[in-house]
């Protein structure tokens, strides 16, 4: 090959290749549990950070897996009046409440034709053992609507085998819309206020419409509801990854 | 507020209490007093002297110390006196003792009938003219007066109040924080005043506490928690039954 000069080409080393550390990308995404997160208020932080040590010494001890609302959960705990003085439950977890050592979450199922719900403290020291079964997130952040929703949406099988997952992946946003009993429900769940995106409504237009009356627009721009975590949640996460090493 | 389990699993709530720069203003006799027993004064959480006056700043400046937002009295025996200046620990109290804890209620202002003394009213309707939170009648006929100490409505709230016999299930060293069963009365972040519990069940419930205080330049080296014998700590396994 003869260049436009008239001299031998200059070498040209070839392209030097994109390294996408996969480690790197691992690391960067981490979950801290929400009732780490403290409230707004006038309590003063050293209650937080008194709780939070509590919190990590239970977390050390039992593990507390990584779930969110949407997971199938399976939960045994200990009961004095059952046969062999302990009790499994499984069911989606619909919410997730409470801050700090208080903090609870709600699984559903439904047994034998019978809706059930219990509501489990996180740091209750009778709980013996909390496996994710199925790593689903939903649409939403409350399953509450599936009180209303046809029942086969809250069945799962009690002996259900926990569904093998790759670490380190993203969870899966399962994006099924849910089909409803008849109304009455027990809520109005086709208004703004719930902001839910997992129903599919067979109303007519004419009452998703009048729904839409009850819509706060105003709700999104209003500064003095702004709570900021983003600061918070770093020092706490760093707080709580350095004392769960330990 | 906070949770708490037992060992046998059962859940109680409880109030943090925090104990901040207490310290021992003043001694009274009981000559000078005149009551039964020595009054100590004892002062709780540093202010800024501009808001105080000249009088109160006084004995402030004898005992040495920062001027204090909240002074209390507590009657002491001869042998608990303790010398003005000393300061005041959490680790004073012990868990498994039981505790009175004062404080002023949340004051609510100037309330109606119903919410100051849980009168019931009257029906929403079925004829009832301007008539649903009003106290209806206030004495009797014969009376032909109204008695002293009638409830009606007025200023709620903005008193002193006691919670008494809670027991204290533990207490941080490091912090100086005293969980107390159950709730007190105030407001978050409010100054309380907190006694060992005057009631007769819980006369003979103070085995070996420290006397007449705990000194924290003494021999006596404390862990940073101390637990009652009930509490699950969080250290131990989950708790099973067999």
């Amino acid at each position: 090959r003869v260049s436009s000069d008239g001299k031998p080409e200059k070498f040209q080393p070839p392209p030097k290749p994109v390294i996408i550390d996969k480690q790197k990308q691992r690391e960067e995404r981490r979950f801290l549990s929400p009732e780490f997160i403290p409230p707004r208020g006038r309590t003063d932080p050293l209650k937080f950070y008194i709780e939070r040590k509590d919190m990590i010494q239970r977390r050390k001890v039992f593990n507390i897996p990584e779930f969110y609302v949407g997971h199938i959960l399976a939960v045994t705990t200990a009961d004095p009046y059952a046969n062999e003085k302990a009790n499994r439950f499984v069911g989606i977890c619909i919410q997730r409440g409470g801050k700090g050592l208080g903090a609870t979450f709600v699984l559903r199922n439904v047994i034998e034709d019978q809706g059930v719900e219990i509501c489990y403290e996180l740091y209750n020291p009778r709980i013996q053992a909390i496996e994710v079964l199925k790593l689903e997130k939903r649409l939403d952040d409350n399953l509450m609507y599936l009180r209303d929703a046809l029942p086969e949406y809250s069945t799962f099988d009690v002996n259900m085998k926990p569904v093998s997952r790759l670490d380190h992946e993203e969870v899966p946003v399962n994006k099924l819309q849910v089909r409803m009993k008849p109304k009455p429900w027990s809520k109005r769940w086709e208004r703004p206020k719930y902001n839910i995106k997992g129903i599919k409504f067979d109303l007519p237009e004419k009452k998703m419409k009048e729904a839409q009356k009850w819509s706060q627009p105003w709700l999104e721009f209003d500064m003095l509801r702004e709570y900021d975590t983003s600061k918070i949640e770093n020092k706490i996460w760093k707080e709580v990854s350095e004392g769960l090493k330990n | 507020m906070m949770p708490i389990w037992t060992k046998s699993g059962k859940k109680h709530a409880v109030t943090l209490l925090k104990v901040q720069d207490c310290h021992v203003l003043k001694y009274i006799s009981k000559e000078e007093s005149g009551g039964k027993t020595s009054k100590l004064l004892v002062g709780g959480k540093n202010a800024s002297p501009f808001s105080k006056s000249e009088s109160a700043m006084e004995i402030f400046k004898e005992a040495g110390v920062p001027p204090k937002q909240k002074v209390t009295m507590f009657n002491v025996t001869d042998d608990a006196i303790i010398k003005p200046g000393t300061p005041l620990y959490a680790a004073h109290f012990r868990p498994g003792q039981f505790v009175d804890v004062t404080a002023k209620t949340i004051g609510k202002g100037f309330q109606g009938v119903m919410k100051r003394w849980g009168f019931k009213g009257q029906p929403a309707s079925h004829g009832q003219t301007k008539t649903h939170r009003r106290p209806g009648a206030i004495s009797t006929n014969k009376a032909a007066k109204v008695y002293r100490g009638k409830k009606m409505p007025g200023k709620m709230g903005n008193i002193y109040r006691t919670s008494m016999g809670l027991k204290v299930w533990r207490i941080n060293t490091k912090h100086d924080i005293i969980y107390v069963n159950g709730s007190v009365p105030g407001h978050t972040n409010c100054l309380v005043k907190v006694k060992d519990s005057k009631l007769p069940t819980y006369k003979d419930c103070n085995k070996n506490p420290p006397f007449p205080t705990f000194f924290a330049d003494g021999d006596e080296e404390l862990p940073e928690d101390l637990y009652d014998e009930e509490i699950f700590q969080f250290t131990d396994p989950s708790v099973t039954y067999t």
